[in-house]
């Protein structure tokens, strides 16, 4: 049974090198996606252009605008006094105006509490928060330092930021992308490998070979778990190197997942190209799959409690989200597997579902009416 | 070439081919239903979906102090929409696993002399250990963690409840302050699934309208029929023109859907003028055709020009600022955003439904989008006659 396997294993993978777009596919688009997509896919915002209207040109107000112009989340950008500044906004000149009044200087100095506004292109309302919230912490650090350093809020919070203290959202993303990778491109060379020998008819020869459906299966699927393992190496070597990621506490849980990953989405793929013997609608199927369901339900961009609830049980048999929640707990937090036991499961079952499927599909080894 | 476009029986013949065009799409069901029902889910998988709403953090609580101002804290911090109870800790070690097994997304310290420095008009510490490894789910619970301990603060302050925090209270407020007042402008709700189905969009146009187009242009090759359209009088020009007009026209029903669903589902304002938006959206899909023409100059099969798709499909979308903002992006990466034609839309229907932009202030966009309408459409008709000829 195993020489049978092996042979038809080395069969496919013999195809898959000789087909330089499938070879491209398979490794190296992978990688282009991770590099582009991580540093394109972003929430946290620097350089910000903000228009400052200083109606109050003291002092006071312009070491209060040096202090948004010091900031790495502000760009002061010049606008004229005397045009309305929603223009500006309205024409994505600036994400926000910060309108200093008159008197704010003598205010200040009476030790009155000066009114400083701040109008925010809400647009973008992820960002809209983060202006609010960065402007709201430069404001204190001004008005802590400008009234010396005695001044004690009562209660002050101390942060700590666990895990990627520099808050680089690389490190979060990244992660998720290379899991976009691994989940995308395998199956989808597996599931053409599939579709093309119903579409060109060579399925017949395996059919009255002395192959049984098993050992097809599993041959189809061993070859693309390679591929996909040579995919995790290359992808994991750049997530080291370039993303300043590196392996925290026990890997091995790490490792088991990864090869029930790789058997999960090759066998995904497997799956889809022997239920749709056509390559076209099988590509579409995989697509649907592979990029929309990790891309959307799997929390890789957002965290899964906002998903409205009616969409969110699907993410539970999404199987990239079990997997990406293992990469990042593997790469920042070090839970190992008292931590990730249960997605470890998961990707287990997943994969043997599908498995099971494909097998239902191939296990009469005839043409299908 | 201009000779050609000169002679009168040009329109004739367009019309003819055109003619035939419309009746193939028409007897064509699966690309009817391949402009309805993936753009559709597009949408509304994208909008409910992807949602950066921070809300109801998981709060876990260690409190060494265990008194009536520490239980306000408490309080405070949990009765906020922002964070939520996640339970009660007692050890250090404890507190710490579980925000490393990502049971909590955030946990507070209170020390033990925190009522008693309270109580003497010290300034007391709290701490927070936010699990940072969502970096945006950090940095705006970040801020939400100082904005309640500042009404916490403040209402300590106007209660006094001890004579030493008055003291310190009223110290405080001699040495002026800077009231912040943020106004969220066109947005205030702070909807998030606005920002994020004006960005699918144009999306949605460019990638199908690339999809529709290269299947259009390589069946005919697949056919084998292209060298029977050769045959006849008509110019390659004319075959490409009159192959995508009524693709475009099914395609503008499909923005028409995408509009409908924009505004009616996820209840977008439209703001300014609305043939704005489809002004820009038009462009949008003569790129999207564009491209996909040009992909289909490339390749010898169906499945090829769907495989090519994913190498241009998934850059396209993300360096486009449609899903997350390009300022979050590296300062090298941002020009290149701006040879995106879903770019330029998504500027041009964010700023015209939101914000109530006019063309004043969007013309560079449909500049743009004009230019890389125009060099794409004159690529792929270059590009089709060569291999032709």
């Amino acid at each position: 049974m195993f020489r049978r396997v092996f042979a038809q294993a080395r069969k496919e993978l013999t195809q898959i090198m000789r087909d330089r777009l499938a070879l491209t596919m398979a490794l190296l688009l992978p990688l282009a996606l991770l590099v582009l997509l991580s540093n394109a896919i972003s929430l946290t915002v620097n350089d910000l252009p903000l228009i400052v209207q200083d109606f109050d040109s003291s002092s006071a107000s312009r070491s209060y605008i040096d202090a948004f112009r010091a900031s790495v989340t502000f760009r002061v950008v010049a606008w004229p006094v005397d045009r309305e500044p929603e223009s500006a906004l309205k024409a994505g000149t600036a994400r926000a105006v910060l309108v200093i009044p008159e008197h704010f200087g003598r205010d200040l100095a009476r030790g009155q509490a000066a009114n400083v506004q701040l109008l925010i292109d809400a647009a973008d309302a992820n960002t809209a928060k983060l202006v609010n919230g960065y402007a709201a912490q430069i404001t204190r650090a001004y008005v802590e330092q400008n009234t010396g350093g005695s001044r004690a809020s009562l209660v002050t919070p101390q942060i700590r930021l666990w895990f990627n203290p520099g808050r680089a959202s690389q490190k979060f993303y990244a992660p998720g992308i290379f899991v976009l990778g691994i989940s995308m491109f395998p199956p989808l060379l597996a599931t053409l490998a599939m579709a093309k020998e119903g579409d060109q008819k060579t399925i017949l020869q395996v059919y009255v070979s002395s192959i049984t459906a098993h050992e097809f299966l599993l041959g189809k699927i061993l070859a693309f778990m390679i591929i996909a393992l040579m995919e995790w190496a290359i992808s994991l070597v750049v997530l080291l190197t370039v993303f300043g990621l590196h392996l925290t506490g026990d890997p091995s849980a790490f490792f088991v997942a990864t090869l029930l990953y790789a058997f999960c989405v090759s066998t995904f793929g497997s799956m889809v190209g022997a239920a749709i013997p056509n390559q076209a609608a099988a590509i579409q199927a995989v697509a649907l799959g592979g990029f929309l369901l990790v891309f959307l339900l799997s929390g890789l961009l957002f965290p899964i409690e906002n998903i409205p609830a009616g969409l969110r049980w699907i993410s539970n048999i999404v199987w990239g989200r079990y997997y990406i929640e293992i990469v990042r707990d593997a790469l920042l937090q070090g839970g190992g597997w008292p931590a990730m036991w249960f997605n470890v499961m998961m990707i287990g079952l997943i994969g043997s579902v599908f498995y099971f499927i494909a097998w239902r599909n191939m296990r009469p080894m005839q043409v299908k009416a | 070439m201009t000779a050609q476009l000169k002679t009168p029986g040009f329109w004739h013949r367009l019309r003819a081919l055109i003619k035939k065009e419309f009746n193939q799409i028409r007897r064509d069901r699966r690309l009817m239903i391949s402009l309805i029902i993936p753009p559709t889910l597009q949408i509304l998988l994208f909008g409910f979906a992807l949602n950066s709403n921070v809300s109801n953090l998981r709060l876990g609580i260690l409190d060494e102090s265990k008194t009536p101002e520490s239980r306000e804290l408490i309080a405070d911090l949990t009765e906020s929409k922002s964070f939520r109870l996640g339970g009660y800790f007692l050890e250090n070690r404890e507190l710490d696993d579980a925000i490393g097994r990502s049971k909590l997304d955030a946990g507070v310290v209170i020390p033990w002399d925190f009522a008693r420095n309270l109580q003497r008009g010290q300034p007391a510490n709290v701490q927070f250990i936010m699990n940072a490894v969502n970096a945006n789910t950090a940095a705006i619970g970040q801020g939400y963690a100082e904005g309640v301990l500042v009404s916490y603060n403040r209402s300590l302050a106007s209660r006094g409840i001890h004579p030493q925090i008055r003291i310190v209270a009223a110290d405080q407020n001699m040495k002026g302050s800077v009231n912040l007042n943020p106004a969220f402008l066109f947005n205030p709700g702070l909807v998030t699934a606005w920002f994020i189905v004006t960005g699918t969009f144009g999306t949605l146009l460019v990638l199908n309208g690339s999809l529709v187009a290269s299947t259009a242009m390589i069946r005919e090759r697949e056919a084998g029929t292209v060298e029977q359209l050769l045959m006849t009088p008509a110019g390659t020009t004319e075959i490409v023109v009159a192959k995508l007009t009524p693709l475009f026209l099914l395609l503008v029903g499909m923005v028409v859907l995408a509009l409908g669903l924009i505004r009616f589902v996820f209840e977008v304002p439209i703001r300014g003028n609305v043939l704005l938006v489809f002004g820009g959206a038009t462009l949008c899909l003569l790129c999207g055709i564009g491209i996909g023409t040009f992909i289909a100059t490339f390749t010898r099969s169906a499945q090829q020009a769907q495989l090519l798709s994913f190498f241009v499909n998934p850059p396209l979308a993300t360096l486009s600022g449609s899903l997350s903002p390009v300022e979050a992006m590296p300062r090298w990466l941002q020009p290149v955003t701006l040879l995106n034609p879903i770019r330029h839309f998504g500027l041009i229907t964010r700023g015209t439904m939101i914000k109530g932009s006019t063309f004043s202030e969007l013309w560079p966009n449909f500049l743009a989008l004009v230019l890389f309408a125009l060099v794409l459409m004159g690529l792929s008709v270059w590009r089709f006659r060569k291999q032709l000829g």
